[in-house]
């Protein structure tokens, strides 16, 4: 069936986009005048020429580098982890036999729906306990597994790795930890990616958590945008020029990597 | 399905249900290769013994961080407990006694109810329009699919700060363009529902294009003739939409529901960032459960109270989940399309 | 894996604040809030020391920088080597004065305005915090608004018209009957704390019992406030709020009680304004807005060279310092004779002695306020209260009322 687009699909389309891109354009604009310009009635419609100005003195205002370089260690380190363990375990699931692997497996998808992060009392108790707190390894720690991910890496693997492949790789006399590296893995690769882009999109962007455990002086990205929007008086030039800067990582690798970002979606690889 | 969006294999069982058996795997056939009796056994043991290592670092990880707290919480919302003098007196249900005669526990789940409301209707509806019309012949489809999922990268501070400048009472751009038209400024921090409309307008803007690419995937799977004996029947392309996609993408649909619920009922950046204060306004008119929860941790300093905050929410979700389950149980008569792993957890801002 | 998490190991080691920095010197972190003027004294101490680098942290609000200070607590772990705690929330953290160092010291004696170290001393004698600043109040005013109204704008003559509330309010009557666009004051709940902080128990009596539901002093303060909102003497925005911001730039009201370290605040928001002025003087006689201590927190790595460094930004000539740019008025007696105090003005307050008029008003205290461990909990309550009458969200019986209903919820 003929499903051209006419004139009205691309307007709608066009329209849609623009909004997309309207608050991050705004944001960009006013990060990118002078104060007094942005008190004027009626706002200005091109960019000035202040955004480096405005964002210099964000980062002078909040230890933006340090936050930027903790947000990458922490979504990193949790990304890596989370398509570590549940690759290791995805395989297991898909791919081999063990005495419990239905139940376990259950309560993997069981625990899909719990929202882990209503534990953030307990976890900070035990933060604190341990002096955690304010350091990385209380945003690291609790993000290392999650079931999604397991889920998601056992359902990828079940038709991804041929049981031919196993078979093969077990009569060369492979181990089983050895067969999973050089058999499950690079089968795996793939799902894997999307996974890891994923939970560190998670990571990056939460804020509920960070914001109990981190100080002032040790934050992530998102918690120093806070700090700056929370100063007693808020200087919009300086506080959107700083969420345009915070948005360029991301926006970076949305442009690296959009593509497999939407077929992501579009395969349920999604909010890991 | 068409080829050059897929980067990767399809994922998972094609069937909507979530399978947790799944296909037996065969046995790896040990009996081909003759290997001395040590190395034989050692391999048996391998075959046994590595699937729980494998599996291990997970659950024992999950039930450190994942499980324990939850069960913790439970414990501490039955205490005494404040955040600067610790474990306090057994004291039974009196902080679930307490939270639930506090007017403001009342309030934000009304705003909770509210804003996610007022943030997932409107934003299934135009995600499904946009998903319609991406599931076009487009030129540059990838570009356009990219496009429409850019607000998604913005992390829900960023979001919070630039709406909240949008919004300004009386020097946002909003008011400033309905000013221009004419109409009287909203005062959009102010007046309940307006900054529910605020707050979730941000949310619909970081979710819709999201949402959208999910349905697109459905809607991709519905196949072409069944559009085609509609064509022959006369049916114009809108009238295709509301009659042929939308009832045959229904399971997917129900999906998207149901993550929102479980996302948007702990929303929390958003409102929090609204204002400078962070606690939802003078009459915490967009103070939300996750917001009261940590109002009462770490502002009133009683963590028993708010782990029973925590416990109530906990409930509430898993009530919201089933009707949504119950839900999709009578719709699931309509065959499910769209392929989906499984429900992820609700992890979402 | 094990590698990626090998090197993150030593990353989360380093982002901790350890205590020393990657040439070996120790690394001190101080944080504030607001406006404390540390800024230059921060960068002179560093140029004195060869092994201690300080760092400042600056929250924007009281209410932010104590959420965290409460948090860091509470976790044991996480705080800066130098806390500043405002007087609001002294006595709730002075609950927990185990977790803070004796900082007494014979140096130290006699330092400060006798009641600032009573106020910091526990009954076992223990002085916990360091005093910085104190916030006695003249009232801050715009003399090219009063001249548009037809008012006095000299500020001698305007001292004169503000004698006690009512004449201030009548004044801001006349104000807005001929200036219509522009309010009165800045904000209700500024003007009701203002106000409170002249009653002597508001909140909490001698023995910290809650008593603000009963008590008259406190109905009245919120009477006048919201019948004044009625008149249009407010700008009706929340103090600190976004578009209370804004309105500093925009012309949106007239005067504001200004204790010290709001000259500071008002610099930064009203960048680039012109008429701005202090008058020597303060409805009802004299009343103090705030003020702080420096305090070291037990759990800290380097709790010595804090206390000196506390110790050193604490003593009269770095105060007067911090005045001279924030505002900040010292606590200091010492800093209260210097001629470089007494002397010191202001230029973007159309040249005021800021220095001698915040003197007077310094003398002009008659008391000072009990704060109890509840005062902050519910001085929020009563301020939202306020804020919504002033928002029309609820009519001031009924504001009150729930008022009523949230301090029985913090009792």
């Amino acid at each position: 069936m003929n499903r051209r687009p006419g004139f009205f699909v691309y307007g709608l389309l066009t329209a849609f986009v623009l909004g997309s891109c309207a608050p991050l354009y705004w944001s960009f604009l006013v990060g990118s005048h002078s104060r007094e310009v942005l008190t004027k009635r009626v706002p200005p419609l091109l960019p000035g020429g202040h955004f480096w100005e405005n964002a210099q003195r964000a980062v002078d205002a909040v230890p933006f580098w340090k936050a930027l370089g903790n947000s990458l260690i922490v979504s990193g380190t949790v990304a890596t982890s989370v398509v570590f363990f549940s690759t290791l375990a995805g395989f297991a699931f898909a791919k081999l036999t063990f005495r419990g692997r239905t139940p376990l497996l259950v309560f993997v998808v069981a625990t899909l729906a719990v929202p882990t992060q209503l534990g953030v009392i307990p976890l900070f108790i035990v933060m604190a306990k341990l002096g955690w707190v304010g350091s990385l390894w209380a945003l690291i720690v609790p993000g290392l597994v999650t079931a999604f991910g397991v889920f998601f890496m056992r359902q990828y693997l079940l038709d991804a790795l041929p049981d031919e492949l196993i078979d093969a790789a077990r009569v060369d006399g492979c181990s089983l930890f050895r067969t999973f590296w050089t058999v499950a893995v690079p089968a795996a690769r793939p799902a894997a990616g999307i996974l890891w882009l994923f939970t560190f999109m998670a990571t990056w962007t939460d804020f509920f958590w960070p914001l109990i455990v981190l100080p002032a002086s040790n934050p992530t990205v998102q918690i120093a945008l806070q700090q700056l929007q929370s100063g007693y008086y808020v200087d919009y030039s300086l506080v959107l020029a700083g969420a345009t800067l915070s948005t360029i990582p991301l926006l970076v690798l949305f442009v690296l990597t959009g593509r497999q970002m939407v077929a992501g979606i579009m395969q349920g690889a999604v909010k890991g | 399905m068409e080829a050059g969006s897929t980067a990767v294999k399809p994922v998972g069982d094609t069937g909507a249900s979530v399978s947790p058996t799944g296909d037996r795997p065969r046995q790896p056939r040990r009996d081909v290769v003759r290997r001395p009796a040590w190395r034989q056994r050692l391999s048996m043991l391998d075959a046994k013994v590595s699937p729980y290592v494998f599996v291990s670092p997970f659950f024992v990880l999950f039930l450190v961080v994942g499980m324990f707290p939850l069960g913790y919480t439970a414990w501490v919302s039955v205490h005494q407990w404040g955040l600067l003098s610790g474990q306090g007196d057994f004291t039974g249900l009196e902080n679930y006694r307490r939270v639930l005669e506090d007017r403001y526990f009342w309030n934000a789940l009304r705003n909770t109810i509210s804003i996610f409301l007022l943030s997932s209707i409107p934003q299934v509806v135009i995600a499904l329009v946009l998903a319609g019309l991406l599931d076009t012949q487009l030129r540059a489809r990838t570009l356009w699919r990219m496009s429409v999922l850019l607000p998604f990268v913005v992390a829900p501070a960023a979001v919070a700060l630039i709406f909240g400048n949008v919004f300004g009472d009386r020097y946002g751009l909003a008011n400033e363009v309905i000013t221009w038209i004419g109409l009287e400024p909203i005062r959009w921090h102010v007046d309940t529902l307006a900054s529910h409309l605020a707050i979730a307008s941000m949310v619909n803007w970081r979710w819709t294009g999201y949402n959208a690419l999910i349905l697109l995937a459905a809607m991709q799977a519905i196949p072409r003739d069944v559009y085609e004996s509609a064509a022959l029947d006369g049916a114009g392309r809108v009238r295709q939409f509301t009659s042929i996609t939308v009832p045959m993408i229904r399971p997917t649909v129900i999906f998207v529901v149901i993550t929102s619920t479980i996302g948007g009922l702990q929303i929390f950046a958003e409102p929090r960032l609204f204002d400078t204060q962070g606690l939802g306004g003078s009459d915490r008119q967009y103070q939300t459960l996750t917001m009261y929860l940590w109002e009462l941790g770490w502002r009133v300093r009683d963590l028993g109270m708010a782990s029973a905050v925590a416990w109530l929410l906990f409930l509430i979700i898993i009530v919201f989940a089933l009707v949504n389950l119950l839900v999709s149980r009578r719709a699931g008569s309509l065959k499910g399309v769209h392929r989906r792993p499984g429900s992820p957890k609700g992890a979402r801002r | 894996m094990a590698l990626t998490l090998a090197t993150t190991a030593a990353a989360c080691g380093g982002g901790d604040d350890g205590g020393t920095t990657a040439d070996g010197k120790t690394k001190l972190t101080v944080a504030t809030f607001n406006e404390f003027g540390y800024e230059e004294l921060i960068e002179e101490y560093n140029a004195m020391q060869d092994d201690v680098v300080v760092e400042q942290k600056k929250a924007g609000t009281a209410n932010e920088h104590q959420d965290n200070l409460y948090t860091k607590l509470a976790a044991g772990s996480g705080l800066s080597d130098i806390e500043a705690i405002e007087v609001d929330w002294w006595a709730a953290l002075m609950e927990q004065s185990d977790a803070f160092t004796d900082l007494s010291d014979p140096e130290v004696e006699g330092r400060w305005l006798d009641w600032k170290t009573e106020a910091a001393t526990t009954p076992d004698g223990a002085l916990i915090g360091y005093g910085t600043d104190i916030g006695p109040e003249g009232i801050c005013y715009r003399a090219d608004l009063f001249e548009k109204a037809g008012m006095p704008t000299d500020r001698e003559k305007v001292a004169e018209m503000f004698g006690t509330w009512d004449e201030y309010f009548e004044a801001g009557r006349q104000f807005v009957k001929k200036v219509p666009d522009v309010a009165w004051y800045d904000s209700s709940g500024a003007t009701a704390q203002a106000m409170i902080n002249q009653v002597e128990y508001s909140f909490e009596d001698e023995d910290n019992t809650v008593i603000a539901a009963d008590n008259p002093e406190v109905k009245e303060v919120f009477d006048t406030v919201t019948s004044l909102s009625e008149e249009g003497l407010s700008t009706n925005l929340v103090q600190w709020s976004e578009d209370w911001t804004a309105s500093f730039q925009d012309d949106g009201f007239a005067t504001m009680a200004c204790p010290g370290w709001m000259l500071g605040v008002i610099e930064g928001n009203a960048d680039g304004v012109e008429g701005w002025d202090i008058a020597n003087v303060f409805p009802g006689g004299g009343g103090n807005w705030g003020g702080s201590y420096l305090t070291v927190p037990a759990q800290g790595d380097n709790v010595e060279e804090a206390k000196e460094l506390a110790k050193w930004l604490t003593a009269p000539e770095q105060q007067i310092k911090a005045f001279e740019a924030k505002g900040t008025f010292p606590s200091q007696v010492d800093a209260l004779e210097d001629p470089a105090l007494t002397e010191s003005t202001n230029e973007f307050f159309n040249g005021a002695p800021t220095g001698q008029i915040l003197a007077d008003r310094a003398e002009a205290v008659p008391f000072i306020a009990h704060k109890g461990p509840k005062f902050a909990d519910i001085n929020t309550a009563f301020q939202q209260a306020i804020q919504r009458v002033d928002e029309g969200k609820e009519s001031a019986d009924e504001a009150w009322d729930s008022f009523l209903a949230d301090v029985e919820r913090l009792g």
